[in-house]
């Protein structure tokens, strides 16, 4: 049996006290009345030689109690066969932080020192193993790699840090950990295992993903913080851009920075510059420790790309990459004469209205009553239109939004259809709308799900030639209030097709003038594949956003150029613009530095454990670090086995049996 | 010898009056046509009538034969006063047999008052501790014995006892002679008692000593060590009982012994009384000794 607290042995020797106590007589307690002391002497109260212990067996309970408690106190356990042979040797794996904040003052020299410093400390008979993690845990030298050749591994180490420098990505500090449990192989089980993790630790690192995981209590985690002398630090990030403000017509002048300063901090001057501007179109300001602002970009006269913050000696999160604005034209096509484009009753007059240039898209919308030669990307039909070549256009991927007035054209699309104007006086209104279909997103948004004030004076009943209750091949998408189907969807080939039973112009409905006509029209140029939504934030390691079905060519920062065959994809690693070229286009992407790698504030350790994580201290001593490695196995035996309890137990079984005894021997007495 | 009744029975008995009277009526038939009664008034001589002489002494029956006057004279004209003396200190409150000394004393000077009386002698009653605490004269008077009896039945009052003030202030007192019986534990030093005793012989008092103690006293039957108090003067000692009772019993014996050696020296009658000692007993052999006491003076005489 082993303690888990020797010393609360030294406890049991207390029972020197009862023993010491029965030892002692009691004669002053006890008063006799006698008549007279004329023939008696004084004595003293019993020599020591004549003491004799009274009460053995209640004296042997209180003795037996008080060494149970020292006992129970002491923490006793069976040792393990585990942590017997774990204290021999250990597994360890040193995972060293490459994310964008190591880039700091000498952070990076210093994590390979420590790691190298750990490297030599292990015995041959341990197994080593290192990583580096940012985004993810990339190996550098495996347990397999360390059983083969275990005297390799210093040089491996050497050699192999040598070859690699700080990347710009963020610290998921929660999947490296979490990829490097699996990698303590079989050849490892019976050892100690410890993670050694050479990081700043800093506050933006992610750990949310270690929620999702119970860590393996046998895998202690030992850190080793490097960290910068000075912590203060501002950085900058892309906010979300300015919608709101119209007049803003610039696209640079929709670019906000949120700048943050870090807590405690001595900084509060800052300057934000466009990079190569003069500086008097730079901001100067001030930021208070710990407070956090959003400001909209400085005037952008040279029409460059990067805002570069000054004020702080980190500059590895100050600047912001800004793609310029990079409209995309989209090709619409109105089957109709170009003439009608201003009359106010034209279905072609609202679709010119409705079709306005944005930041992300530039349509061009053009009218002829033939098709384009080039194949338009979005095309419109209003009435009976001819139908050459609109098959083949939808089968090639077309996207075809037709109001059609009789039923030739469904006709000669496959569609088994018999198309009659209703005859009623009355308008209809929508009844059933689908808002959940990909064609009608834009009215799962609930403030554009009021169809009450949208009006149709007229409408076509569209009706299968065979079951006049359904068309078939459609699907109803949207029905009027007397049931008749009001839009209709079906996927031809590779295109879509839209099937509307009346026109948005004013003679057939009031949709042209509702405020559902533009999101409608913006929810179907989106299902084209020409989202008016601004591309999403790219920060390094995610991958560009490329057209699979192409290939491209990619030239990132450093101007290195990337040839990509179809279907691949590409990781970025750069902060900066990155060119995709194809064969249509050119696309520009800026990557930028993940905001929280900016928060460089030293991370609690106390937050690891709140994710479960078994730390040990790493301040210790080698020596004292295997007491205490020691004691966590112990620790962890003992708590897995609670003989504490038993002892717990028998005291109080021998504490009721000593009550019951001393009461009897008490009643004894007085009796 | 009669079977007499266990002190300890006889103490349970509540009344004093009825105790001495259950004693003295035993000893009474026990002794049916004793031959000890009788130490009343002998005739002594005649003499002739002088005036101022109380007539009711005048014998009528000589004037009536002869015409003369006389008077019978006896040798005394009362019968037998005997003052009780009783210890009323502190350390008379010891008793281990469920009664203690003082009311062992109690009865035994209540037995041998109502005794007395019954044969038409005085009694009388003195207590004392550190001093004389009350004092009745001896009397035979319808009613004395009660009084007596409701004097005895008080509880004491003092602390220590002081032998020798206590018989000192009673020599004063005591101006006619007559038998003193004295009922004590004679817990004190025996010389200052010797010097009164001296006195009160010399003054020709018949002196009767009752030493009384308790068996626990006499054998020191304790066997746990404790703190003894002392009764009288209060302080406390601590004892232990293996160690002590060889010493105990020897002083207590030499105590024993020096009293003995004084009584003898000054012709003082000495029966020593355990507590646990049937009151007939003691009462039977105080009457032995006086008839055994008085025919000796008699043959001394003669």
């Amino acid at each position: 049996m082993s303690w888990l607290f020797p010393l609360y042995l030294a406890g049991a020797a207390a029972i020197l006290a009862p023993i010491l106590l029965h030892l002692r007589r009691r004669p002053p307690q006890d008063r006799v009345e006698f008549s007279s002391l004329l023939f008696l002497d004084a004595q003293t109260p019993v020599p020591v030689s004549k003491r004799r212990l009274e009460n053995w067996l209640l004296l042997l309970l209180r003795c037996l109690a008080l060494i149970l408690l020292a006992l129970m106190f002491s923490r006793p356990f069976w040792p393990s066969e585990q942590s017997a042979t774990a204290s021999a040797s250990r597994a360890t794996l040193i995972l060293i932080d490459r994310s964008a904040s190591m880039r700091r003052e000498d952070l990076w020299q210093r994590a390979m020192a420590e790691a190298e410093k750990l490297v030599r400390e292990a015995k041959i008979t341990d197994r080593v193993a290192f990583a580096v993690f940012d985004r993810e845990l990339k190996p550098l030298w495996t347990f397999d790699e360390d059983r083969q050749a275990p005297a390799n591994r210093l040089t491996a180490l050497k050699s192999r840090l040598e070859a690699l420098s700080p990347t710009w990505a963020a610290t998921h500090l929660d999947r490296a950990l979490i990829a490097a449990v699996p990698s303590f192989d079989s050849s490892t089980a019976t050892l100690q295992k410890r993670i050694h993790l050479i990081s700043d630790l800093q506050e933006g690192a992610k750990l949310d993903a270690l929620r999702s995981i119970a860590w393996p209590a046998e895998i202690t985690l030992s850190l080793h913080r490097v960290e910068a002398a000075v912590q203060d630090n501002l950085s900058a990030t892309l906010a979300a851009r300015d919608t709101s403000d119209e007049s803003a017509r610039r696209a640079d002048a929709l670019v906000r920075l949120r700048l943050s300063n870090t807590r405690d901090s001595a900084l509060r001057d800052f300057t934000l510059a466009w990079q190569n501007a003069p500086m008097a179109e730079a901001i100067t300001a001030q930021l208070p420790p710990g407070a956090s602002r959003i400001l909209p970009a400085p005037p952008n006269a040279t029409n460059a790309t990067t805002l570069t913050l000054s004020g702080d000696k980190h500059d590895f999160d100050n600047r912001v990459f800004i793609a310029p604005p990079q409209p995309r034209t989209v090709r619409i096509h109105f089957l109709g004469k170009e003439a009608t484009r201003d009359e106010a009753s034209a279905p072609l007059y609202y679709l010119s209205r409705a079709l306005q240039p944005t930041a992300t898209l530039a349509p061009q919308l053009t009218a002829d009553e033939k098709l384009p030669a080039q194949p338009a990307d979005i095309l419109f039909m209003v009435g009976n239109a001819p139908a050459e070549g609109v098959r083949d256009y939808l089968e090639r991927g077309g996207f075809l939004v037709v109001a059609p007035s009789d039923a030739s054209l469904l006709k000669s699309l496959g569609f088994d259809v018999t198309i009659t104007p209703d005859t009623s006086d009355d308008y209809r209104m929508l009844a059933e709308v689908k808002t959940e279909h990909p064609l009608l997103k834009p009215f799962a948004d609930p403030k554009l799900r009021d169809f009450t004030k949208l009006r149709f004076w007229k409408h076509r009943i569209i009706r299968d030639a065979r079951t006049p209750a359904r068309p078939s091949g459609l699907e109803i998408l949207a029905t009027f209030d007397n049931g008749h189907p009001a839009i209709l969807s079906a996927r031809l080939g590779k295109g879509t097709l839209i099937v509307l039973a009346s026109g948005w112009h004013p003679a057939d409905s009031q949709l042209a003038l509702s405020t559902k006509f533009v999101p409608l029209l913006y929810g179907w140029l989106a299902a084209a594949g020409f989202s008016h939504d601004p591309a999403a934030t790219l920060l390094v390691g995610d991958s560009l956003p490329l057209n699979a079905a192409q290939a491209q060519t990619i030239t990132d920062p450093e101007n290195k150029t990337h040839s990509l065959k179809l279907g691949e994809t590409f990781t970025t690693s750069q902060l900066g613009l990155h060119k995709v070229q194809s064969a249509e286009n050119t696309q520009i992407f800026a990557v930028n530095l993940s905001p929280e790698e900016g928060r460089v504030l030293p991370l609690e350790p106390a937050k690891l454990v709140e994710y479960g994580l078994k730390l040990s201290s790493s301040s210790e001593p080698q020596n004292e670090s295997s007491t205490t490695d020691q004691r966590l196995t112990a620790s962890d035996s003992e708590q897995r086995q609670h003989l504490w309890w038993w002892f717990l137990i028998g005291l109080l079984a021998v504490l009721l049996l000593e009550t019951a005894l001393a009461g009897r021997t008490r009643s004894a007495l007085a009796s | 010898m009669p079977s007499f009744l266990d002190p300890a029975a006889l103490m349970r008995i509540k009344s004093l009056e009825l105790r001495a009277k259950v004693v003295v009526e035993g000893l009474w038939k026990g002794m049916h046509r004793s031959p000890y009664h009788g130490f009343s008034v002998e005739f002594s001589e005649y003499r002739a009538y002088v005036q101022g002489d109380d007539p009711r002494y005048i014998d009528w029956k000589v004037l009536a034969r002869s015409d003369r006057t006389y008077i019978k004279k006896f040798e005394d004209e009362t019968n037998l006063r005997c003052q009780l003396v009783i210890d009323h200190s502190k350390s008379m409150k010891f008793g281990s047999q469920g009664f203690t000394k003082a009311d062992y004393a109690a009865t035994l000077a209540a037995t041998l008052a109502s005794f007395l009386m019954k044969q038409g002698d005085a009694a009388g009653l003195t207590t004392f501790a550190d001093g004389i605490e009350e004092h009745m004269p001896p009397r035979n008077r319808p009613g004395h014995l009660r009084r007596l009896i409701t004097e005895l039945e008080r509880p004491a009052k003092a602390a220590g006892t002081s032998l020798e003030l206590s018989v000192g202030q009673l020599a004063d007192l005591l101006r006619k002679r007559g038998m003193i019986c004295l009922i004590t534990d004679l817990l004190a030093p025996i010389e200052h008692l010797e010097r009164q005793l001296a006195l009160l012989g010399a003054m020709g008092h018949d002196l009767v000593l009752f030493h009384l103690m308790d068996r626990a006293e006499i054998d020191f039957t304790f066997d746990k060590s404790a703190h003894f108090r002392d009764l009288e003067s209060g302080t406390e000692r601590f004892v232990d009982p293996h160690l002590a009772r060889e010493s105990y019993l020897q002083r207590l014996k030499a105590h024993r012994e020096s009293i003995q050696a004084a009584t003898d020296r000054h012709n003082v009658e000495y029966h020593f009384c355990p507590t646990d000692q049937p009151l007939e007993e003691v009462l039977f052999d105080f009457l032995s000794a006086r008839q055994h006491r008085k025919s000796k003076i008699i043959n001394h005489k003669s």
